[in-house]
């Protein structure tokens, strides 16, 4: 610190108590102020992949469409490291209803969403175990991630982003809107990660479900801008990574594959176009 | 999992898509509760008002003391001047706006530590994320506890729009508990009247607003505001709390008007 803050610390015009910075006295929610403060970002783990299991497509379909994934995984894992997120699946499904039932709060249903995803965290974490690669405890797992990274090939973590009560309060109804593809991709932009995949068990993004509607059109690849005009009725994925990639500044897309193809999963890990990519 | 364990509601979730919109209209449909309806959130600013050292706060913690009697306090803090040396490095040596919230809670928990131990002749605690369960232990015992403003986002922090600066800071961290635990109500307490045109400090000509919604206020595009912004998307989409108020909390007398509900300083309401 320079002789100016010794001074500016000492004696204040208005009586408050400062630390001599570029953001001094500033409001943070000044306009101009918060466009100075746009500067090139670092990259923690621009080397490693993360990769999103779905809950209820993969991890609640049992060993059939499981044990292919995970034996794609531990192929994946012999090159490239791994930070791997899972969802919470039909039990989350489950506790959102009855809490919505007795009244709970989305911040609540948040709360008790972590631990179904954290459930499938240690059931991944079994399949993988041989290779190296466990569920990572959510309170030490973010801080610790780049130590666990270098001494594994791979980390498992519930995908829940650590909201929980403080879960924001979405447009529509009650459901906590930042869920485990939210989390996984919110991490991978915070540690500059290399790619984002989101497994599930569809081939990716249609015009609407191809469930419901066989004429639905295939998306192979979209901007968030685009989709979001569009309007689709349902999403395979969180509706909130549209408005994340829109604000993104490492990580510009995501692909979503079918993980019933479990050769997919190392392709697109490798970087090829084998679902839908999502970009920003 | 059976079917007929669950409601028509139940078996649409555990069956349906969640970004589906009929099915998420249909979520909003249970009447919420309100977990502690009785309690009020306060946050005390931390550039506003703790960087002003005993002069400002001694007196306010007087306040809170006398008042607690009759209203029950959950107490935030905010960050304030260190968080601005600390986003400034952070900034300037590339920290990804993740990381800068960490620093930045790591400021908030110094303020309620502070805090905590002026009150701590009370009996009042001071609570991480970790034991909000105790929260209502401490309420009914005690009348008050005191927590961090900043939301325990972490390396999960969203960026902003603009800049690096995490959006979600101690305002909007304070706001959510309000909201999630249906509060009586969400009192801001900085060194200003409240909500003016233009920041005070810099713009004589900078006029007062008693009352204001959220949509006149964002159609305003003011450049500077009294509280981060983020605080009036999720008060739009609130169940419970729907206005909030900002009080000079260097003026004796505020503090306790704003908790018998009387009109001081600014509010602001959803709609």
């Amino acid at each position: 610190m320079d002789k100016q803050s010794i001074d500016v610390n000492s004696i204040s015009p208005d009586k408050r108590h400062h630390v001599f910075s570029k953001l001094m006295r500033e409001s943070l929610i000044d306009k101009d102020v918060m466009a100075a403060t746009e500067t090139p970002v670092v990259r923690m783990l621009p080397d490693v992949h993360v990769v999103k299991i779905g809950g209820r497509s993969l991890i609640d379909a049992g060993r059939k469409a499981l044990y292919p994934v995970a034996d794609s995984l531990s192929r994946i894992l012999k090159k490239e490291r791994l930070v791997l997120g899972v969802g919470g699946g039909t039990r989350s499904r489950h506790v959102f209803s009855i809490g919505l039932d007795l009244g709970l709060p989305t911040g609540v249903l948040a709360q008790l969403a972590m631990a179904d995803a954290l459930g499938n965290a240690h059931i991944l974490g079994t399949l993988l175990a041989p290779y190296g690669v466990v569920a990572i405890p959510p309170e030490i797992f973010g801080h610790l991630l780049p130590l666990f990274i270098q001494s594994a090939p791979g980390v498992i973590f519930n995908g829940v982003p650590p909201y929980s009560i403080w879960e924001h309060p979405p447009a529509i109804g009650r459901i906590p809107p930042h869920r485990t593809d939210a989390g996984c991709f919110i991490l991978a932009e915070c540690f500059g990660c290399k790619s984002v995949t989101l497994v599930k068990d569809v081939d990716g993004l249609y015009t609407s479900d191809p469930r419901e509607n066989p004429s639905a059109s295939f998306i192979k690849e979209i901007s968030a801008t685009e989709l979001k005009q569009r309007k689709l009725k349902t999403l395979p994925f969180d509706e909130v990574l549209m408005d994340i990639l829109l604000t993104t500044r490492l990580v510009k897309q995501f692909q979503l594959v079918n993980g019933l193809k479990p050769e997919l999963v190392e392709a697109a890990v490798n970087g090829e176009h084998v679902g839908t990519i999502v970009h920003a | 999992m059976s079917k007929e364990l669950l409601s028509q509601l139940g078996a649409a979730l555990v069956e349906g898509n969640l970004t589906d919109v009929d099915l998420l209209r249909r979520t909003s449909v249970p009447p919420a509760i309100r977990i502690l309806p009785e309690a009020n959130v306060i946050k005390i600013g931390g550039q506003s008002f703790i960087d002003r050292g005993r002069e400002a706060v001694f007196p306010l913690l007087e306040e809170l003391v006398e008042n607690l009697p009759r209203h029950q306090l959950i107490i935030g803090t905010g960050a304030g001047t260190r968080a601005r040396h600390a986003y400034s490095v952070g900034i300037d040596l590339g920290m990804p706006t993740g990381v800068l919230s960490v620093l930045g809670t790591f400021v908030s928990m110094q303020n309620a530590r502070m805090i905590h131990y002026l009150l701590a002749k009370h009996g009042i605690p001071f609570i991480e994320p970790a034991q909000f369960p105790q929260l209502p232990l401490y309420l009914a015992e005690r009348r008050a506890v005191i927590f961090m403003g900043m939301p325990p986002y972490t390396f999960w922090q969203q960026n902003p729009p603009v800049g690096r600066i995490p959006p979600h800071r101690t305002d909007t961290g304070a706001y959510l508990i309000s909201e999630v635990f249906g509060a009586r109500s969400m009192i801001y307490i900085k060194d200003e009247k409240g909500l003016y045109t233009a920041d005070p400090k810099k713009d004589k000509g900078a006029k007062f607003i008693p009352r204001i919604t959220v949509s006149e206020l964002k159609a305003s595009n003011f450049r500077d505001m009294v509280v981060e912004p983020a605080v009036l998307d999720m008060m739009q989409n609130a169940v419970n709390r729907r206005s909030i108020r900002i009080i000079n909390g260097l003026e004796r007398g505020n503090l306790t008007k704003a908790l018998h509900g009387e009109d001081v300083g600014t509010e602001i309401t959803a709609d």
